[in-house]
C-alpha cells in the first residue's frame, strides 16, 4: 500500500474542492454585486480572483510532482487528470465572474433593465447550485448526479436566450441598448460557468468509467442563440 | 453537413499503443491452454489460457510467487530441468504440441531463446560466446558476419568491435547482457523470452535493454518477465496480470492469471479490481 502517495491524492482533491467552494463564493458576491449594482462589491470580486489563480497555480504545481515521483496509473491516473482538468474549469469560472464585475463596473452610470437584472441574477443563481452540484457529484463519484448537470445548464442557457431577446427590443434606446449589450455579454460569462460546470461533470464520469464523453455534443447541436 | 477533412490519422499515430485487436490479428506464436504446472506435487501455477502473438513483445507482471517465472520457462521447456516439475494441458507453439513426445527440446531452445535475470556469458571471450551456438550446431556460413550481425541487432558492436577477443567478464553487467541478447540471436530463433533481463542493471543500460526489445520486435516475438511495471508499461504491446490464489483454509498458494489484455488497457482501465489494486500499488 503507496500510504504517501494515497494522503497525496487525498491532499489534492481537497485541494481542488476548496477552489471550487471559493469560487461558488465569487459567484454569490458578483450575483449581489449585480443586484444592487454595487461598485465596491465588484472590486472585491476582481480581487478576489488572485486566490483563486494562485491556488489553481498550486494544484497544478503539486499534480506536476505527483506525476513525477508517483507515476499514477489507472483510476489514479484518471483522478490525476480529472483534477488537473477540473481545477482549471474552477480557475476559469473565476475568470468570468471578474468579467461579469468589470461589466457591472462599466455599465453602473447607466440606468439598469429590471426585466435583465432578475433574468442575470436567475442565471446566477442557477450557476451556482450547478458548481456546488458539480463538486458534489466529483466528491460522491456520482454519474448519475453528474449527468443531471444537463438539465440544469439547460435552463441556464434558456435564461441567456432570454437575456438576448429582451435587449433586442432597446435598439431604438441608445444609452439603453450600451447597457443591454454589456449585459449580454455578462449573460454569456454566467451561460460559460454552466457550461464549465457540465465539464467537471464529464471528468466525474471519466473517473468513474474510464471513457470520457461529452454530455452534450456542442459541435453538432446547432440552435439558434435567440 | 459534410464533416470538415481533418488528418486525424497522423494525431492518432502519437506514442499509441497497440489495440487489442491488432495485436490479436497477428499470427498465434503460442497458444496455451489451461496449463498447470506443480513441482513435487505442489501446484505453482494454474489453469492458464492465453495467446502469444508474433512480432510483440508480451509482459508478465505480478507479485513474487505468482508463477510469472514458471509460466515463462514453459514456453521453452526449462521446467523439463527441475526434477520433479510436472507441466499439464497444452502449449501449442505455431500450432505444434510443444510438450509432444517427438519434440527435440534442443530445438525448442535454439528457436525460443531465453535471456535470464543475471548476465551469465561464458568465462570465454567476447566473439566465442557469440559463436558459442551456431559451433555447436553447425550452423552453415561465415561465422564472423554471424556474430557481427548478432552483436549489431543487439546495439553492442560498436562498443566491442575492437576487442572481440577480450573476456566477456571484463564487460560492464549492462554490455554483458547485450551479449547474452547477442549470443541468443545468434542461432536465428524466433522467440526471445526474457526473465528480469534489466533488474539487475543501472536505470541507462536498463533503458538500452528496452530500446532493444523495441527494435527486435520487428524481427522477433518477445515474451519479457518483469518485477517493473513501468517497464512492463514502457516496452509492451500487451500485459498478462499473475496472482497468487489462497485456498479458503489457508492452505496452498498458486499463481493464476487475472488478466491478460493490450498493455494501454491494463494501465488505464483495467477490468479487474485485483489488476487496479496491484498497478496502482494497493496491493498488499
Amino acid at each position: 500500500m503507496r500510504v504517501e502517495f494515497q494522503e497525496e491524492l487525498a491532499a489534492l482533491e481537497a485541494g481542488f474542492q476548496e477552489t471550487g467552494e471559493i469560487v461558488v463564493r465569487s459567484i454569490r458576491g458578483v450575483i449581489d454585486a449585480l443586484r444592487t449594482q454595487d461598485v465596491e462589491l465588484c472590486d472585491e470580486v476582481i480581487a478576489y480572483d488572485d486566490e483563486i489563480d494562485d491556488r489553481y497555480h498550486g494544484l497544478e504545481k503539486q499534480i506536476e510532482l505527483v506525476l513525477a515521483r508517483q507515476t499514477p496509473v489507472a483510476g489514479d491516473l484518471r483522478l490525476v487528470l480529472a483534477l488537473l482538468h477540473s481545477g482549471h474549469h474552477v480557475e476559469r469560472m473565476g475568470d468570468q465572474c471578474v468579467t461579469i464585475a468589470k461589466l457591472t463596473k462599466l455599465s453602473s452610470h447607466l440606468d439598469t433593465r429590471q426585466t435583465v437584472v432578475e433574468s442575470l441574477v436567475d442565471m446566477g443563481e442557477r450557476c451556482a447550485e450547478m458548481v456546488t452540484e458539480s463538486l458534489a457529484a466529483f466528491a460522491a463519484r456520482d454519474v448519475s448526479r453528474a449527468r443531471g448537470l444537463d438539465a440544469l445548464d439547460e435552463l441556464v442557457d434558456r435564461a441567456n436566450r432570454q437575456v438576448f431577446q429582451e435587449v433586442l427590443g432597446y435598439v431604438n434606446d441608445a444609452e439603453a441598448l450600451e447597457w443591454g449589450m454589456r449585459q449580454i455579454t455578462a449573460a454569456r460569462c454566467f451561460e460559460r460557468i454552466g457550461d464549465n460546470a457540465v465539464d467537471i461533470g464529464e471528468q466525474t464520469a471519466f473517473v468513474v468509467t474510464g471513457e470520457f464523453t461529452e454530455f452534450t455534443d456542442a459541435s453538432r447541436d446547432v440552435r439558434p442563440l435567440a | 453537413m459534410e464533416a470538415p477533412r481533418i488528418d486525424s490519422g497522423r494525431i492518432a499515430e502519437v506514442s499509441r499503443g497497440l489495440e487489442r485487436s491488432e495485436v490479436e490479428s497477428r499470427k498465434s506464436v503460442f497458444s496455451v491452454r489451461d496449463l498447470s504446472v506443480a513441482y513435487r506435487g505442489k501446484v505453482a501455477l494454474e489453469g492458464v489460457d492465453l495467446d502469444v502473438h508474433q512480432n510483440t513483445v508480451t509482459a508478465f507482471i505480478g507479485p513474487s510467487g505468482c508463477g510469472k517465472s514458471t509460466f515463462i520457462r514453459c514456453f521453452n521447456r526449462m521446467n523439463d530441468l527441475i526434477p520433479g516439475a510436472k507441466v499439464d494441458g497444452t502449449v501449442l507453439y505455431h500450432g505444434e504440441d510443444l510438450y509432444a513426445r517427438d519434440v527435440d527440446a534442443v530445438e525448442i531452445r535454439r528457436r525460443i531463446g531465453m535471456v535470464f535475470q543475471k548476465p551469465n556469458p561464458f568465462p570465454k571471450s567476447i566473439y566465442d560466446n557469440v559463436a558459442f551456438g551456431p559451433r555447436v550446431l553447425g550452423m552453415k556460413g561465415s561465422l564472423d558476419e554471424r556474430v557481427e550481425s548478432a552483436l549489431r541487432q543487439a546495439a553492442l558492436w560498436e562498443e566491442v568491435k575492437d576487442r572481440l577477443k577480450d573476456g566477456a567478464l571484463g564487460l560492464s553487467g549492462g554490455q554483458q547482457q547485450r551479449l547474452c541478447i547477442a549470443r541468443a540471436l545468434a542461432v536465428e530463433p524466433d522467440v526471445i523470452l526474457m526473465d528480469e533481463p534489466a533488474s539487475a542493471l543501472d536505470p541507462i543500460s536498463t533503458t538500452r535493454i528496452e530500446d532493444l526489445m523495441h527494435d527486435l520486435k520487428r524481427e522477433y516475438t518477445i515474451v519479457i518477465v518483469t518485477h517493473n511495471m513501468q517497464q512492463a508499461a514502457r516496452v509492451a504491446d500487451m500485459t498478462a496480470f499473475f496472482s497468487v490464489a489462497v485456498e479458503d483454509d489457508g492452505s496452498g498458494r498458486r499463481g493464476i492469471l487475472v488478466e491478460y489484455d493490450a498493455t494501454t488497457k491494463i494501465f488505464t482501465t483495467p477490468s479487474d479490481k485485483r489488476t487496479e489494486d496491484y498497478v496502482t500499488g494497493r496491493f498488499g
